[in-house]
């Protein structure tokens, strides 16, 4: 088991290494941030006086390796575009891209599992016909037209909602919540929305095909024939035994639904990481791209990590293969 | 009495309250900084123009006004500026404004840390005569410093070294980066960068406020539909700019306004004049045609620019026959015309100067600098097929372009020039003069034309005080340019904003948006 533990960990280095190297090798297509910062009237030595000060004369390994000697100490470096450090710019927009992670992921299950349940038991009922219709719109509709045909309802035309940003927000030692304010709760209802269709869908679509499943096995034949009352059939013992599967993909899909927040955020202006990530971009601001980078892949490989952990927990295979090698 | 009184006092406090209003705009670009001597671009010069204020400022026609200065005169002959300063102003923070300020801000602007050092090029020293009066001495005569250094800010002493930012900092920013202390009419209260600044109206300005605004937001919006599905729902009041595609839509909203202006940025063609074979296509490695000026003057007559203003503009642009707009000081009115769209006098042309059978080249553009621009590079490519030249689009994001023009990776390009100076000579420093590195010249010029006369003409320009010689010597330049066909200058791009229809504003040549002038209804 240890030993186990210790490869994947291992792994798992080596795969965040790789994930940097390329991010950084790749960080000079992107374009130049010289031009950026400096202005207009800007001479050519200005140019070569601030590259060199930057660093971006160097070959990009030696950039790269500049990189992990202060991310190991912590240090990302300075923002190019605000002159600030990249950790507490970070720290500042984390809080609205994690709420709204949360938000949506929370009304994905829980709408996905209720609507997947439904449209099982109820499955020629016009009402489950309209939803699955409905849910292939969801699934095959790009994140950024369903925000702006949101929008375009909701905040220009019935002018009920508002269009973007994330309203106001109280502080909480550190953490900024929109959760105490009114306008902060509404600003929340677009953009979870949003972010959370596709994963909805995906869900309801799992949770119905292995509902559908459960309901044709023995037990639950045997369960009918003893006069259990269908409440008790489809909930108690059907949906229990759909949910294993269910769980492992939500598991998988939290971690993309921290990362692609960014189409959603650009949409509503919603200030989160995923936003600070677009900006960092057309500004070439490399010290947030890099950071921004290496923590969503530290996120994918620790869940990653977690989920092979579980597999060995489970899977007693993998524990003889283990001892015989 | 008592009661009374502040009965009255209520209600006047009510009144009040109902006529100063909040307010929140939004733009695509955030303010990088708050310091106002670290980064020279128009979001940072435009935002703090409202925080900040110089010895003079321009009102609403662009004029140059007395400010913190409330007046100026030359010193002998040409050999500087004494500028006369305005007694009991106060900065934000309550410190007092004096000259020492003015000594302070100029080697605060002027210092090799500075973004802005290239306006104080012609300085020689800057005098502190007394309390109230400043000298700025010059290496040579220059009528045109006062209107100069409209945007150059000043900043207090005391405030700025008792803060450790006496120096600006751009790469890793100080606490002038993220805080402000001017005279100006607005003072920051609250600045999130790249989520908000809040503005409110500073009680001690030593000017009499024209706005009725309590609080002014300020939101960066990236996302244009964004930016007005925002003003559509009333979420904000105003957003700059709006989206070309989306004019006729809000025009027709009884909510909103769109206002137009005309932009001091003119759209031109570049070419590349150094180089001796063309780099692109498989025409790549034959001689440059670009270097002969018949086949320059073939393309300006092939572009049909009237056709670009009324179809990728939809009629919001004006041509342009030279380097500026009409608007700016020193623009040629000897030279108003421009070339005449005309495919047969351009093949003519063209097979006079041994390009009968065309030839293709490569076209560099950029997609996200100006309006529409990458659009334009395509209607350019299709015009200059039809007089059988082929050329080859390369469009990109600005942060990879300019790189490749500095690399002279073209073989023709776009390029929009505003004149910070507002005035003719600036295009003719900055994109014509022969490129010198140690006199600061031709830092734009990557074709890498060179013209004596131009660059004989230059200095005498910038240091003539008489300014009927002066425009004669401007008039004369622009003939050159033109005669040579040096750019192609197409139009000058449009200034589209977009209101609520109860916000009255300002809207500047420069694009600046002066909260001073917004009144809500």
């Amino acid at each position: 088991m240890f030993a186990y533990i210790v490869r994947r960990m291992f792994q798992s280095v080596i795969v965040l290494l790789v994930v940097g190297l390329v991010a950084f090798s790749m960080f000079r297509f992107v374009g130049d941030p010289i031009d950026n910062m400096l202005g207009q009237e800007r001479t050519q030595a200005d140019i070569d006086r601030l590259r060199t000060e930057l660093g971006l004369d160097q070959p990009f390994v030696v950039q790269y390796a500049k990189f992990l000697r202060g991310a190991v100490q912590g240090n990302f470096g300075v923002s190019y575009r605000q002159g600030r450090p990249v950790s507490t710019i970070i720290a500042e927009r984390a809080p609205a891209t994690l709420e709204l992670a949360f938000v949506s992921g929370f009304l994905a299950i829980t709408m996905g599992i209720a609507l997947g349940v439904f449209t099982a038991i109820r499955r020629q009922g016009i009402a489950a016909n309209v939803i699955m219709t409905v849910s292939l719109i969801g699934v095959s509709l790009p994140t950024f037209l369903i925000g702006i045909l949101l929008i375009y309802v909701f905040s220009v035309e019935l002018d009920l909602l508002p269009s973007f940003g994330r309203g106001e927000t109280v502080m909480i030692g550190n953490w900024s919540t929109g959760f105490l304010t009114a306008s902060g709760l509404k600003a929340l209802i677009l953009p979870a929305i949003t972010l959370g269709l596709y994963q909805m869908t995906l869900i309801m679509r799992l949770v119905r095909s292995e509902m559908l499943e459960v309901l044709r096995a023995d037990y639950v034949r045997f369960a009918r024939a003893r006069g259990l009352s269908d409440r008790v059939i489809n909930f108690r013992h059907a949906l229990k035994n759909t949910l294993v599967p269910v769980i492992t993909i939500t598991g998988l899909q939290l971690g993309s639904i921290i990362a692609f927040a960014i189409i959603t955020e650009t949409v509503f202006q919603w200030p989160g990481v995923g936003l600070l990530f677009i900006n960092a971009i057309q500004f070439v601001d490399i010290p947030v791209m890099a950071a921004y980078l290496m923590l969503i892949s530290v996120m994918f490989v620790t869940i990653n990590l977690i989920v092979d952990l579980l597999y060995y927990a489970i899977d007693p295979r993998l524990r003889v293969d283990a001892r015989a090698t | 009495m008592t009661l009374r009184s502040s009965a009255i006092g209520l209600a006047l406090l009510i009144a009040g309250a109902a006529q100063a209003e909040e307010f929140k705009w939004a733009s695509t670009t955030d303010p990088q900084t708050m310091d106002p001597h670290a980064v020279n671009s128009a979001p940072v010069l435009g935002f703090l123009n409202n925080v900040y204020e110089g010895l003079v400022r321009r009102g609403k026609d662009m004029r140059v006004e007395p400010a913190l200065a409330v007046s100026w005169e030359p010193i002998g002959d040409g050999d500087g500026w004494r500028f006369n300063l305005r007694e009991g102003v106060t900065f934000h923070d309550g410190s007092e404004f004096n000259a020492q300020d003015v000594l302070f801000s100029y080697e605060r602007a002027s210092g090799e840390a500075a973004d802005t050092r290239s306006w104080f090029a012609p300085v020689s020293a800057v005098n502190v005569v007394d309390d109230y009066t400043v000298d700025f001495m010059m290496t040579a005569p220059n009528p045109l410093f006062p209107s100069s250094i409209a945007n150059w800010m000043i900043m207090d002493q005391g405030w700025a070294e008792a803060n450790e930012a006496a120096v600006p900092d751009k790469e890793t920013g100080n606490f002038a980066t993220l805080n402000a202390n001017g005279t100006g009419a607005f003072q920051v209260t609250a600045r999130e960068p790249g989520l908000r600044t809040v503005l409110e109206p500073f009680d001690g300005w030593w000017d009499t406020a024209e706005h009725n605004i309590s609080s002014a937001e300020f939101t960066p919006i990236q996302n244009p539909a964004t930016a007005v599905a925002a003003l559509l729902s009333g979420d904000v009041g105003m957003i700059n700019p709006v989206p070309i595609q989306d004019v006729s839509r809000l025009q027709g909203s009884d909510d909103v306004e769109v206002i137009q202006g005309i932009e001091a940025r003119v759209i031109m063609l570049g070419f590349n004049h150094e180089a001796d074979a063309l780099k692109y296509t498989d025409d790549a490695g034959k001689p440059n045609p670009f270097q002969d000026a018949r086949v320059r003057q073939a393309i300006a007559q092939a572009v049909n620019v009237d056709a670009i203003l009324a179809t990728i503009m939809r009629g919001n642009a004006e041509a342009a026959s030279q380097l500026v707009s009409p608007a700016m000081s020193g623009y040629s009115r000897a030279h108003a015309d421009r070339p005449t769209y005309d495919v047969e006098a351009a093949k003519a042309l063209l097979a006079e100067a041994g390009y009968g059978d065309g030839f293709s080249f490569g076209l560099k553009c950029p997609n996200d600098r100006y309006l529409n621009d990458e659009a334009v590079c395509q209607a350019v490519v299709s015009m200059l097929a039809q007089i059988g030249i082929t050329a080859e689009l390369d469009a990109m994001p600005v942060r990879n372009y300019w790189p490749e023009l500095r690399e002279d990776n073209y073989d023709m390009y776009l390029l929009g020039w505003s004149p910070g100076t507002f005035d003719a000579e600036h295009p003719v420093r900055f994109l014509v003069a022969t490129p010198n590195e140690e006199k600061k010249l031709g830092s734009w010029n990557f074709g890498g034309f060179s013209n004596a006369r131009v660059d004989e003409l230059l200095p005498m320009i910038q240091s003539e005080l008489d300014a009927d010689k002066r425009q004669a010597m401007l008039d004369e330049v622009t003939g050159i340019i033109q005669d040579e066909h040096v750019y192609v200058p197409m139009y000058v791009q449009p200034l589209v904003w977009g209101t609520r229809s109860n916000v009255d504003l300002t809207q500047r040549p420069d694009n600046f948006f002066l909260l001073r002038w917004v009144t809500i209804n």
